[in-house]
């Protein structure tokens, strides 16, 4: 389990985060959502160790984070950040294949595990091909399955976190429904998933808990029920919004 | 486009190396029959020709495959650490430092040779501090408490570069003409100062070196995904870059001390092997060095023996065939992009 115990950031002198706690249990999908410079990405730095917090701490499965070996760190945790910038002409596999660094659980297994993460995000058919000479959607899910294959399976330093920073970006409608497939079903293997979307439809579709940030505060955190409400929703993007439900799924529905 | 098996590729050059190596041996200014090869290894009373193999031809061999083996392996380890395939170790100053280094002894030591220790001229030493203390100006003005900036890095490195050349610029405008002559035959970059002092220096940091670099492989391959990417995968990411960076200033160091500045092997051997074998750093740079070991020597062997008995420079001959390789290997990608 990763847990935030009153973290608050301020970079010189301007106050980013103020104290958020957060508790991301095992099976359970957490969506923080938000309008820009919110401090969305900041509070992901923090929660992945990237940034140190001025005040507060994180502790992963009852440790400080910053007493973790960054080793058995990586077996566990997986981050995926916005964007990559890899010049160097890596095949989709071997892209793949760099998820398995932190491990040593030799070739044969790493190959399986490849083969399947590749398949999870529909990538199968990119195998050796050039990460150069891929779209922007191909590249993406080609990191997912990257920072899918690195925290594959259950390792005993202890339970799994998965941290996603707008994995759907550059994605066409098909792909954001497989990749919060993937996800979901990632996380019914006991992962907590945590992941920074825009889209509110999508989160509310993809999270069992939703976390508002506003100002560098958490508005409301919750089910996607409890928290998107026209009330939340007028106070924290400022636009008028009409909750409808989902004819299928019946999760919250927001029509602006 | 297609790649090649990275092992039957080292094993092609391997062959190719030890051809370069028997091709440079047995040419030269004079002509040594081939049955003279065992002459290598004759001890006693030598004749003429078992002395040209041993005190001038097997040095010089050695000492290019050698420079060419340490550029290259380390040319690619900065490509892999500045995550840019156009990057070039004389990026974090090394190479310029050691021009001003070098100046710097012909200048104030005036055309005699004034012994640098361990039997090797003031000249090679002068270069080798120069180069470390420029890269270490560099890497210090790059590294602050959040750790190393690359980026800060590549341009306190263009700064580095361009203050030693004003440096080096002000030897050579105060120089007399022989001081003159010889500070820009240094900066030509040439072997034909190899010895067997030399080529201990050369070896003492080249072997291990090559030996050690292709360990960090895997570690430089996660580095190519970003730096805080590596960082999620369990690499200690300022550590590598120190132990990294202090390699290559070592092994760039001494190679420019050995040779002076022999363009462009340490830029194309990594590029072109990228594009044989692809990316994997676990295989480019042991790979480059092998490659960039056959090449230097087969270019040396080229400047000293197209005009012999005269000798050209052999980074003149690296740059004049190293720059319009380069231009077609830039076209190539960009009618990739393009097409």
């Amino acid at each position: 389990m990763l847990e935030a115990q009153h973290l608050c950031l301020s970079i010189s002198g301007f106050s980013l985060l103020q104290d958020i706690n957060l508790q991301l249990k095992p099976g359970v999908v957490t969506a923080i959502v938000g309008p820009n410079g919110a401090g969305k990405t900041s509070l992901l730095r923090l929660l992945c160790g990237e940034a140190k917090p001025s005040s507060g701490e994180v502790i992963f499965n009852g440790i400080p984070l910053n007493q973790w070996r960054p080793k058995q760190l990586a077996r566990i945790l997986g981050v995926l950040p916005q964007g990559s910038p890899l010049n160097f002409p890596f095949t989709a596999r071997e892209v793949v294949m760099m998820g398995r660094i932190p491990h040593s659980s030799g070739l044969e297994k790493d190959t399986e595990i490849v083969d399947a993460a590749l398949e999870s995000v529909g990538g199968s058919y990119l195998d050796k091909r050039p990460y150069t000479q891929m779209s922007g959607g191909e590249k993406q899910r080609v990191q997912l399955a990257r920072v899918l294959a690195q925290i594959w399976e259950a390792d005993d330093s202890g339970d799994r976190v998965l941290i996603l920073d707008e994995p759907t970006s550059a994605f066409d409608l098909a792909h954001q429904q497989l990749t919060l497939n993937v996800v979901k079903n990632f996380s019914q293997q006991g992962v907590s998933v945590v992941i920074v979307i825009h889209d509110l439809n999508l989160a509310a579709a993809c999270a069992d808990q939703l976390v508002m940030i506003d100002c560098g505060k958490i508005a409301a955190q919750g089910a996607p029920e409890t928290v998107l409400t026209t009330a939340l929703i007028e106070k924290v993007f400022n636009v008028s919004a009409s909750i409808g439900v989902h004819p299928k799924t019946g999760s919250p529905l927001v029509i602006v | 486009m297609h790649r090649y098996s990275p092992v039957k590729f080292i094993s092609l050059a391997c062959i190719t190396l030890v051809v370069s190596l028997l091709f440079g041996l047995f040419s030269g200014a004079s002509d040594i029959p081939s049955s003279k090869i065992f002459g290598l290894f004759a001890f006693g009373h030598l004749d003429m020709d078992h002395r040209i193999l041993q005190m001038i031809r097997l040095p010089r061999v050695l000492l290019a495959a050698l420079a060419g083996a340490c550029l290259a392996s380390c040319g690619a380890v900065m490509q892999g650490l500045f995550r840019n395939p156009l990057a070039d170790p004389s990026l974090i100053g090394v190479s310029s430092g050691a021009s001003v280094g070098a100046s710097s002894v012909i200048f104030f030591g005036g055309a005699s040779l004034i012994g640098g220790g361990f039997g090797l001229p003031a000249i090679v030493m002068g270069a080798f501090v120069g180069g470390l203390l420029a890269t270490s100006v560099v890497y210090r003005l790059a590294t602050s408490v959040s750790g190393t900036s690359v980026a800060t890095m590549l341009l306190a490195g263009i700064a580095i570069t361009a203050l030693s050349g004003a440096v080096t610029s002000l030897f050579s405008f105060f120089a007399d003409n022989e001081m003159l002559r010889r500070i820009s035959l240094w900066q030509m970059g040439n072997l034909d100062g190899a010895d067997w002092p030399r080529v201990a220096a050369m070896a003492l940091v080249a072997i291990p070196l090559i030996l050690v670099l292709p360990r960090d492989g895997q570690a430089l391959n996660a580095m190519a995904l970003g730096e805080s990417e590596a960082r999620h995968l369990g690499i200690s990411v300022e550590k590598l870059k120190r132990r990294l960076i202090l390699l290559t200033a070592l092994g760039v160091g001494v190679a420019v001390a050995v040779s002076g500045i022999v363009a462009f092997v340490g830029l194309i051997v990594p590029h072109l092997v990228r594009l044989l074998i692809g990316p994997d750093h676990r295989y480019l740079i042991p790979g480059s060095a092998i490659l960039g070991a056959a090449l230097l020597l087969l270019a040396d062997t080229l400047a000293r023996t197209i005009m012999s008995p005269a000798e050209l420079p052999t980074g003149v001959i690296t740059a004049l065939l190293g720059a319009p390789f380069f231009v077609v290997l830039l076209l190539q990608q960009r009618q990739k992009i393009v097409g």
